[in-house]
Order: C-alpha cells, then structure tokens, then sequence
C-alpha cells in the first residue's frame, strides 16, 4: 500500500472491511421485508409502517444496548429487567407532579446511574460483565418488584399517542440515535470501545482510559435499556414488572445475527440494527403466515444457528487451498 | 499471616471456609437452622444445583457456556415420565432413555460448537429456544406425575440416613475431580480453555473434546433434571429454569474462571451450597418477593467480589 495515499483512503478501506462480512444479513433482511410486504401490503402505509416499526423499535434498543456491552468484551444478562424496571418507573412517576417530563428523566437518570455502577463494578473491581450482570438482574427486578409489585401505574394518553401512535416516530427516534452513535463514534470515548474491547492492554498502552471509556459504554447501554421500557410502557399504557423478561435473549440474538463479535471489538451499529430488523420481520413472518407459536421457538433458533453458521463455514471454506 | 494469604490465593478454599462460616453464624442465630433435618434438606437442594453445575463447570473450563442446562432439565423431567415403558417395573429403561436423550441434545450443541463454529453461548442459546417449543408440543403446557419406581426411589430414599440425591452428588463429585484432576482428559480441556489455539497445534482433538464436553454437560443436566423431578414427583414447563443461572453462578462462586482454563469442581461443590443457603437465609428474614430478590443479588455479588475476581491485567 502507498504511505501517502492511506489517510484518504483509509476511511473507506475501513468502512469496506467493516461491511463486507454484512452483504448476506442485508440480502436476507431485504428478502425478508419484501416477503412481509407481500404478504401484508399494508406495511407501505403510513400507518402500517408506523406500527410496524413500533413492534421493532423496543428491540432495536435492546440489541443497541447489548451491543455496546459486547463490543467492550462483555455480555448483559440484565437487559431484559432493566427494560422492566423502565417500564415500571416510566408507569409510577408519569402520574406525578412532573408528569411526562419528569417521567422521562427519571427513566433516562436510572438507566445511565445503573449502567454506571455496573461499568464501574467491571471496570476497576475487575469482575467478569457476564456475573456483574447476572447478580443485578435479580437486584434490578427486585426494585421493580417493590416499586410496582402488580402491573399497573399510568402512561398520559397523549404521551402513549406521540410514541405509538399512527404516526412512525419511533422510526425517527431511530434515526436520531443512529446520528448521536455516530457522533458518539467521533469522541475519543466512542472510539476508544473498539480498541478497549478488542485489546485492553493495547489500548491502555496506546493511552486510551480503558476504564472510563466502559463506564461510559455501560451508562449509555443501561440508558437504551431503560429507554426501552419507557417506550413499551407507552405502547401497553402501564407498567408491568416482568414485562421485558424475553428482551435479554432476544438482544444478544439480535446483536450476534448483526455480526457483534463475542471477544469484543468488530461490529458494526448498522449491522446490529439490521440484526434486530431481521429478528423482528422473522416474528412478523411467521405470524402471518399462521405459525403456530411453537413453530416460531423453533425456527428462531434455527435461523439463529444458521446466520451464525454459514458465514463461518463459507469463509473457512474460501480460506481452504 | 502467609496461611491468610494462602486461603485467599485458593477460592475453593475460601469458599469453603465461607459456607462453613455462614452456617456456624446462621445456627447460632436463628432457631431451627442448625437441626440436622434442616442442613440434610439445604444439602438435598444442593445436590440438584451441583449435579447441573457439573456439566456447566467442564464447559466453563474450556471457555464455553452452556445456556441450555435449564431447557434440558425441563425436558428430561417431562419426558421421563411419558416414555417409561410400563413392561419395565424398575424404571431404570425409563432413565437410561431419558439420560440417552440428554446427552444427545448436549451432542448436538458440541456439533454445534465443534463442526459448525457457532459460540458455545449462541449455540446453546438457540437450543434452549427450540426445546422450548418442542416442549409445549409434547406436554401441551401441564403437570405430568412421575410413577417411576427408581425416580420416586432417587429423590425420597435415605439409605443410612442420607438422602439418595446426596449420595448421588458425592459419586458425580468423586467422579468429576477424578476427570479433571487425575485423568489426561482433564488437563486438555484445562489446556482448550486457556489458549485453544496452542491445544490445537499440541495436537489436542479440539473437535473430539468439545463433542465430548457438551455431551456430558447434558447428561448431568438430565441426572439433575431426574432427581428434581424424584424430589418434586411432577414435571412441568419452567421447571428447570432457575437451574440455568444458578448453575453458572455456582461455578462462578468456586472460583472458576469465566473465561476458561483456570479452575476446578472442588470449588463448585461449596459454591453450590453458599446459594442454597444464601436462599433459605434470605426466606427466613420473611421479606417481599422484591427485597428477596435485591438481598440475593446483593449476595452474590458480594460473594463474587470475595472469591471470583479475575487477575489483574
């Protein structure tokens, strides 16, 4: 390669690995869209596509958040009861004098002090994420549980309208944090989660504050969580303190389909919203083409192995003299 | 002082000392703790976390994990009780299809790992999804009874005063720390764990090993799921759930290294204990099902900074 011509082409060298191992999960999620389509026309409605991506968006959250534990080199085992503890403040404190706002900001404060301290638990205590995360699962559902010990509480009306209502806000929500991760990328702190997951020591030498750039990566990941529940809380109108049990598996589904790799450091944020809508479209498929529910476990788990699978074996085989 | 040291340099040791410790402070304490009906029960319960535990220990050893233990304890203790043939009073045909069929299901994770090159913790994650549609198709979501003579027998005998289920657990205990620590197969999935790569190219049969791995982290999924099932007589959907992070925390407890290659069953055994008994602590205070739930995790993760810390970088 020239020397001189790298720091032009760099950019897009990157970006062209960093896209190449994603080319078959877009040709599947298109596949996938245009099946849906056909099968249910009114997705290219305005009001089919709004509730199309209000049923994806708490899933795109989730798979965010995932994915930013896993490409610092850890996992979440606490996603799903941190969307079950947003629901449930977002549900107990709307009713109160602050209303929706203080709602929100209550959501958003919790989400970012949890991730806090869980990032700084693994981060300078040195404990594995996947234990630190097991052991506040059962915490965090417990603080759901007093807070609102039966489903209940209450989400304005005119709250529940603006996010899931017959308008595609939550899409552009999406878009929205699609733009702040970009941003986040352009901070040595966002920068910084693909060096320290892919090599701490390395990182660490090179002068990258390894532990706050997880602290960070951990806030922002308890924050998109919580954001979550906020969001089903304002789809069901109440609060429900085992509402996101199933969103922990589905996460880490939805961000290894994206091609998030499990030793940290590769993986793309389009891929892991790519990964989610697969995830997402599947579910839809499947139950209009008349699926039984058990049908659906099942198949779930074979496209799981299956997108997991065949790339590894396509490039083992290419590699093979 | 290097005695101190030393304790804090073992974690199995230190855990040990710890469920001696909480068990001496807990009898003194609290009233009927210490009975010897009471410690035989927590060591009952233990023996079922332990049993699944020891599968998940050898496939944290060599750096996996194995996501499906729950799902495989659910469907070993609802099989079993449908395919025990009637022609065979003992049950034991009963068991012996049952395990076979554990173990297959952990075959096919290995397959999974091995041949496939999935990660162990999607590969098990996607098979505990997909038996967990089978299982609504085969037990259609109720309770089934066990009549099973050897099952009924596993979990309310006590030959010489200790429960069967107990006994069982010393056999697999003996059985495992023989595995590890004093058979080659152990130390190659010692070696697997901590650089695969090296194992590899020292002529170790990655793909033979983790077959083999897998394989026997579902059969101790299903002994515990048929001994459960002997001590609750039913099986039912969600059985087994509370065994799949418990059995991880257990392992972790007993200071085996998450990331592979670093640790022993020794330390899982105590481990094990220290939740069974961080649990009925936790009942006795008489709180709501919230505050348990915050105690216990608290606990944990107290216990965790004492004894599952990873080495510094």
């Amino acid at each position: 390669m020239n020397a001189t011509t790298v720091p032009a082409n760099l950019y897009a060298a990157v970006q062209k690995r960093r896209n190449r191992g994603l080319a078959g999960l877009y040709l599947v999620v298109a596949a996938f869209l245009v099946v849906y389509a056909v099968l249910f026309p009114g997705l290219l409605s305005v009001g089919g596509f709004s509730k199309f991506t209000q049923n994806w968006f708490p899933l795109a959250l989730v798979t965010m958040a995932q994915a930013l534990m896993m490409l610092n080199g850890g996992i979440s085992l606490a996603i799903g009861p941190l969307v079950s503890l947003g629901a449930v403040i977002a549900a107990v404190t709307m009713g109160g004098t602050l209303g929706a706002l203080g709602g929100l900001l209550a959501v958003s404060a919790t989400g970012l002090f949890i991730g806090a301290v869980t990032g700084g638990i693994v981060a300078y205590l040195r404990l594995p994420a996947i234990i630190v995360t097991l052991a506040g699962s059962f915490i965090i559902t417990g603080v759901a549980l007093i807070l609102l010990p039966r489903p209940g509480g209450y989400v304005p009306e005119w709250f529940s309208d603006l996010l899931a209502g017959h308008t595609p806000v939550a899409f552009g929500l999406l878009v929205l944090l699609l733009i702040g991760w970009k941003l986040y990328l352009a901070t040595p702190l966002g920068v910084g989660i693909y060096a320290a997951g892919n090599n701490p020591v390395g990182a660490f030498r090179s002068g990258v504050p390894v532990e706050r750039v997880k602290v960070f990566a951990f806030a922002l990941s308890g924050l998109l969580a919580m954001l979550a529940g906020l969001f089903v809380a304002a789809q069901t109108g109440s609060g429900d303190p085992v509402i996101g049990t199933p969103f922990t598996l589905n996460s880490i589904a939805g961000a290894v389909l994206g091609g998030v790799a499990f030793l940290g450091g590769k993986g793309t944020m389009r891929g892991v919203i790519c990964g989610s809508l697969l995830l997402s479209v599947m579910i839809n498929v499947m139950f209009f083409l008349g699926f039984p529910p058990v049908a659906q476990y099942v198949a779930q788990g074979l496209i799981i192995v299956g997108a997991v699978a065949i790339p590894q074996l396509t490039s083992q085989w290419r590699t093979r003299p | 002082m290097n005695t101190v040291k030393a304790v804090f340099r073992n974690p199995p040791l230190l855990t040990l000392i710890l469920v001696i410790l909480v068990w001496i402070v807990a009898s003194l304490t609290l009233r009927g703790f210490g009975a010897y009906g009471h410690l035989r029960y927590l060591l009952e319960l233990s023996a079922v976390i332990g049993i699944a535990a020891a599968g998940q220990t050898l496939v944290i050893l060599m750096g996996g994990i194995d996501l499906s233990v729950g799902a495989v304890i659910t469907v070993t203790a609802i099989l079993l009780p449908l395919i025990s043939p009637d022609s065979d009073p003992s049950g034991l045909a009963g068991i012996v299809l049952t395990l076979g069929i554990a173990s297959g299901i952990g075959l096919l994770n290995g397959v999974g790992a091995a041949y496939l090159k999935v990660p162990p913790i999607i590969m098990t994650l996607a098979m505990a999804t997909f038996l967990q549609g089978m299982l609504v198709i085969i037990a259609g979501g109720s309770a089934v009874s066990v009549t099973n003579a050897s099952v009924v027998w596993l979990g309310q005998a006590r030959p010489f005063g200790v429960p069967a289920g107990v006994l069982l657990w010393l056999f697999v205990s003996i059985a495992m720390l023989v595995i590890i620590h004093r058979m080659p197969a152990g130390a190659r999935f010692l070696a697997l764990g901590a650089n695969p790569l090296a194992a590899r190219l020292s002529g170790i049969s990655v793909r033979r090993d983790t077959l083999f791995l897998f394989t026997l982290s579902g059969f101790f999924a299903g002994l515990a799921g048929i001994l459960i099932l002997g001590m609750n007589r039913q099986g039912y959907v969600g059985i087994g759930d509370p065994y799949l992070l418990t059995s991880i925390a257990a392992v972790v407890l007993g200071g085996t290294s998450i990331l592979g290659g670093r640790g022993t069953y020794a330390g899982t055994i105590p481990g094990a204990i220290l939740l069974v008994t961080t649990t009925a602590l936790i009942t006795v205070v008489n709180a709501s099902p919230g505050w348990r739930s915050i105690m216990f995790g608290s606990l944990i993760l107290a216990l965790l900074l004492i004894s599952g810390r990873e080495a510094r970088r």
